[in-house]
């Protein structure tokens, strides 16, 4: 019965997303101005058919119906509840299901949130797209990853339960299905961008109604990997977090481009520019989950994520190649329309750090991108393997990220259009100090070794320069009465929020990579090592045993203050041990345990691995101030009047475009403007002038907090 | 702050300090050298390059399984013996090929995965610096009439508030996170 | 219908440097395509799964030493067998395609019991000597499988990971070397292409 409904959901979902692309194609067609209209029930009846075959998965999981072979394969009658509910993505065919459910509550949302506008083209146009995503996650549903195929012969009386790292750690109820929220969610810009090039309506309109779809996504991605680095960091043994394994990097390509395109259309919102760099980014994100995707099911590299091969792989990579070329070819196409007015007048200005910004994040993916797909290329060709690991991945990136770093710093004082040598000077004269003397201070303390230093530094520099607009932003809210704290929402001032979680972050790297500590030591019950400043004591060996995992713990108390039991597991009958590792998480380091070598006999001595890095603590809330930042950035910040010498997209304009409600605010009557040196209003000069404004740093460096919808 | 009080020299005098600080903390920071590595150290070091060849991705130090735990016996054993670095690699790639290093070699073919990064960005850079220069110069667009008249409705709308407004302190324009000059 | 966007720009003359710039776009979306689908081709027409025969740098090397006892607490040591072809195997009584290759072995092994005719060597990988032990019993196999504690002959001979097997020529280079479950078909298949001196 399960199967059944499965397969109806599945076959409801398929035939909406076909029969609605189809219907949509012929209105747009015919020129219908009700084109859009028309499909919207069909996303209503994509979602029932997801949410039913989801519900039935997940039925057939929690009442252990072995009848279905994903359930016989993924669960068995001793799985806790959680880790059987989980289940569903724990393998390939219940994974896509998720995907298709996702996508499918994107689509409706979408549907819904731009119903009033269902009969522009662009979204009719938009929503064809998504259907034709969805008709190809449903079709490989309804055929080569079907998760829905009985057992043929006898009905198990007992599933083999899930894979043993997938049920030890409630970790696997967030990591996976917080990152599909962030891969499918790309799918909605993708088609506005789409929807845009192929009307050839290419200015502002679809970007600023689909911002927060691409920061909501972003957000959950960027939440995702860092749970996948905490849950790896937790369950997998080796200590570590971050191992630029093919699947880890197939997630933090896509992330890359992400953020590269946040940062990118503020120019666009600006100035106009940079057009054909955010509809690149934008398509490049979306075909990056496509392939990142194919990285993980296709079986082509060896991961922990590697689910066994399957016959989808060249579906995901056709499907991919598809994504590439309608994206690049559309681009080619419109490439005229996309010229814009005017172009960047400096090099060292905003716009010229957006800019590199694009430039060090599409570097960045391009590393990761050729470091990750040349072995397989390599293998193709030569025959031969050939490995590239961390170590080139850490090489290459390092200066990146150094670049990167610098940027944050200098980016947010950097006034638009151009600067003169003297603002820079004054505006990061305070935060260059806080950098040098985080250096000093360091080296003081005996830090040895340029990278680290150099990451400490330019971590400090970045930090303090973050701050500093944060404070001027909450000291200019409480000017104008409304409390400072309204001066750390909105888009700006929620983005200098995440950039400090991000310079937490690196701090955090240099740290636990530079300085780790890691060492195998053969101790007896009762025996006390010192290791890097700390105190082990291992007590002795306690066997435990419940319903859902047997395991032999190693009781060791670190610095005579918690006892920690890393141990060696079994999660149900019949399955191979595995190590879980216990860590002591301090503010100043982490000290982990694992349990490498069990004593042959009895009271024989135990070998236990014990990892120390500095700051780990550091990265899990650098990845919470990244959450909090972005919640900030979603809220709406304050609004700024269209005449303040900054070009601004003029509210009237844009609300003729999008009108998406809420529309940009309209120019709010300025109250009191500062009467202190205010800049004469240009002349009726072209609006491409560089206004000749007194000092334009003094106040050009204002960033945006538009009201955004 | 106290820049704010410095005329122009003295505010770049500033910036020359901390440069010549950083310089010098960052050489000293630099060029401190560490203990002396012990053998197991170094072993360490050496097995942190090494791929475990039954393992996803992770290094012979990282890793527990027998391979590696094999692996890491043998590199002790040659650190101990007085061979280098490179020997011990040379050692294992003659047993188990190129890809036991996590380190792709930087000749032959895998050459292009070390050279080809660098060289798209300069090209990459150059390309930029190259469109900037051509746009040097370049005419401002022209203006439509339309912008013209939604820039003079904007500014009478400004002109006509800060006229009904009240006197305010200098603080610069009145937007959300405006950033004012120290 | 909203009505396009009309700031300023869209609608503009080409300037001399736009005819330029639409080039320079389709000569980048160009190379971008060509790009893609040279990747696209190559990921599809490579295989999930390694290929059978692996290249190894022990082809036409010395084949490694294996000396030590087998599980059965005999001494061995492979250059006794120099002279005869002699087929490597390394296995674990937990591997699944260990399993699966055993009886081929067995079969393999029994139907070359002439004295000087191929030998068949089994290596333990990361399994204890007794669980090694019945293993060999139960499957009925009666070669002499080398325990190897330390995994040092594992590494000696590159393996990652059971089974693997390697083709040992008379004078005492390796010739083959395959990874995954042998079948007895193939056995005879490769030595034959050995003794024949095909590459």
């Amino acid at each position: 019965m399960n199967a059944a409904l499965g397969h109806a959901g599945v076959l409801l979902a398929l035939a909406s997303a076909v029969v609605g692309t189809a219907v949509i194609a012929y209105g747009l067609a015919r020129g219908r101005s009700d084109a859009g209209r028309t499909g919207r029930v069909y996303a209503v009846l994509l979602l029932v058919g997801a949410v039913v075959a989801t519900g039935a998965m997940e039925h057939a999981l929690v009442t252990h119906d072995f009848s279905l072979v994903f359930v016989a394969d993924n669960n068995s009658r001793s799985t806790p509840l959680l880790y059987t509910v989980t289940g569903m993505w724990s393998a390939l065919a219940g994974s896509i299901l998720l995907w298709g459910l996702i996508l499918a509550g994107y689509i409706a949302a979408m549907v819904w949130r731009f119903r009033r506008q269902a009969d522009d083209p662009i979204v009719a146009w938009a929503t064809l797209v998504t259907f034709v995503v969805a008709a190809f996650f449903f079709g490989l549903m309804a055929g080569p990853a079907d998760p829905f195929t009985t057992v043929a012969g006898a009905v198990p009386a007992n599933g083999t339960g899930p894979n043993v790292l997938l049920q030890d750690n409630p970790l696997v109820a967030f990591h996976p299905p917080l990152l599909y929220l962030g891969f499918v969610g790309f799918t909605i810009p993708f088609a506005f961008a789409v929807a845009s090039l192929v009307t050839g309506r290419v200015g502002e309109g679809w970007q600023v109604a689909t911002r927060r779809w691409t920061l909501l996504a972003w957000g959950f991605l960027t939440v995702g990997i860092i749970l996948g680095a905490w849950w790896s960091y937790q369950v997998l043994g080796w200590g570590g977090f971050w191992g630029w394994d093919p699947v880890e990097n197939a997630s933090f390509l896509p992330w890359l481009c992400a953020t590269a395109y946040l940062h990118s259309v503020l120019v666009q919102e600006r100035r106009g520019l940079l057009r054909v760099w955010n509809l690149s980014l934008v398509i490049a994100t979306f075909s990056l989950t496509i392939l990142g995707t194919f990285l993980t099911r296709s079986g082509v590299v060896a991961s922990v994520h590697a689910f066994s091969d399957s016959d989808i792989g060249p579906l995901l990579l056709g499907f991919f190649g598809a994504v590439l070329a309608v994206g690049v070819g559309l681009i080619a196409w419109r490439g005229d329309r996309l010229r814009s007015p005017g172009g960047i007048d400096a090099a060292v200005s905003r716009e010229g750090a957006f800019l590199a910004n694009n430039l060090l994040f599409v570097a960045f993916a391009f590393v990761v991108l050729l470091g990750t797909v040349f072995p397989l290329l390599y293998e193709a060709l030569r025959g031969q393997q050939v490995t590239v690991g961390a170590p080139y991945f850490n090489l290459m990136t390092l200066p990146i990220g150094f670049a990167l770093l610098f940027l944050m710093a200098v980016g947010p004082a950097l006034p638009w259009r151009k600067t003169t040598a003297g603002t820079l000077r004054d505006r990061l004269m305070v935060p260059a100090w806080a950098g040098g003397l985080v250096i000093v201070a360091c080296v003081a303390a005996g830090v040895r070794g340029l990278a680290p230093l150099l990451a400490f530094g330019l971590g400090g520099f970045a930090a303090a320069a973050n701050l500093r607009q944060l404070a001027l932003s909450a000291r200019s809210a409480r000017r104008a009465g409304v409390g400072a704290w309204r001066g750390l929402m909105g888009r700006a001032n929620g983005g200098m929020v995440v950039h400090l979680g991000v310079v937490v972050i690196a701090v955090a790297l240099a740290a636990a990579t530079s300085f780790g500590y890691r060492a195998q030591v053969t101790m007896r019950p009762g025996q006390t090592v010192v290791m890097d400043g700390h105190r082990v004591e291992f007590l002795r060996l306690v066997h435990v045993a419940t319903p859902a995992r047997t395991s032999t713990e190693a009781l060791v108390v670190v610095d005579g203050g918690t006892t920690l039991r890393p141990a060696v597991s079994q999660f149900g009958p019949a399955t191979e041990a595995v190590g879980t590792p216990a860590i002591d998480s301090g503010f100043e380091d982490d000290v982990y345990l694992t349990v490498n070598a069990l004593p042959v006999g009895s009271g024989g001595p135990v070998t236990i691995g014990v990892v120390i890095q500095p700051l780990v603590s550091w990265l899990w809330a650098g990845g919470s101030l990244l959450v909090l930042g972005s919640i900030l950035a979603a809220l709406p910040g304050r609004r700024r009047p269209a005449t303040d010498p900054v070009s601004a997209p003029v509210p009237d304009v844009a609300r003729r475009v999008a009108s998406a409600p809420p529309g940009p605010a309209p120019p709010v009557p300025a109250g009191p403007a500062g009467a202190g040196s205010p800049p004469p209003p240009p002349a009726p000069a072209p609006a491409g002038a560089a206004p000749r404004a007194p000092d334009p740093g003094e106040h050009a460096g204002e960033p945006v907090p538009a009201r955004s919808p | 702050m106290i820049a704010r009080r410095l005329p122009d020299a003295g505010r770049w005098a500033l910036w020359v300090v901390l440069l010549v600080v950083v310089g010098v903390a960052l050489g000293v920071g630099a060029s401190r050298p560490g203990p002396p590595l012990t053998a197991v150290q170094r072993a360490q070091s050496i097995d942190a390059q090494v791929r475990c060849p039954s393992c996803e991705d992770i290094s012979v130090a990282d890793s527990s399984a027998s391979t590696a735990q094999a692996i890491r016996q043998l590199v002790v054993a040659r650190v101990r013996a007085g061979q280098s670095d490179q020997q011990i690699d040379a050692f294992l790639v003659s047993r188990y090929g190129p890809g036991i290093l996590l380190r792709p070699p930087d000749t032959g073919v895998t050459a292009w995965v070390w050279v080809l990064p660098p060289v798209a960005v300069a090209a990459a850079v150059a390309g930029l610096a190259s469109a900037l220069w051509r746009r040097r110069g370049a005419a401002a667009p022209a203006v439509s009439e339309d912008d013209r008249a939604l820039v003079d409705r904007a500014l009478a709308q400004r002109a006509a508030a800060a006229g009904a407004g009240t006197g305010d302190t200098p603080a610069g324009p009145r937007g959300a996170g405006s950033v004012v000059a120290p | 219908m909203t009505p396009p966007l009309s700031a300023s720009g869209l609608d503009l003359e080409p300037a001399p440097s736009g005819v330029r710039r639409r080039h320079s776009a389709r000569w980048v979306a160009g190379v971008v395509l060509v790009v893609g689908a040279a990747l696209v081709t190559l990921l599809a027409t490579r295989p999930p799964q390694a290929a059978t025969e692996v290249d190894t740098p022990l082809l036409g090397q010395r084949a490694p030493a294996i000396a030590g006892t087998t599980v059965t607490g005999a001494s061995f040591d492979l250059s006794t067998l120099r002279g005869r072809w002699v087929v490597v195997n390394f296995f674990a009584s937990w591997c699944p395609p260990c399993q699966q290759e055993q009886p081929d072995l067995v079969a393999f092994d029994y139907a070359h019991r002439t004295p000087g005719d191929t030998a068949l060597v089994g290596v333990v990988f990361d399994d204890a000597a007794s669980s090694a032990r019945a293993f060999m019993r139960s499957t009925g196999a009666a070669w002499p499988a080398v325990v190897d504690p330390d995994g040092q002959i594992a590494l000696q001979y590159g393996v990652r990971g059971p089974p693997e097997t390697f083709i040992v020529a008379p004078d005492g280079t390796v010739v083959a070397h395959f990874d995954g479950p042998m079948t007895g078909s193939g056995l005879d298949y490769w030595l034959a292409r050995a003794q024949r001196g095909t590459p």
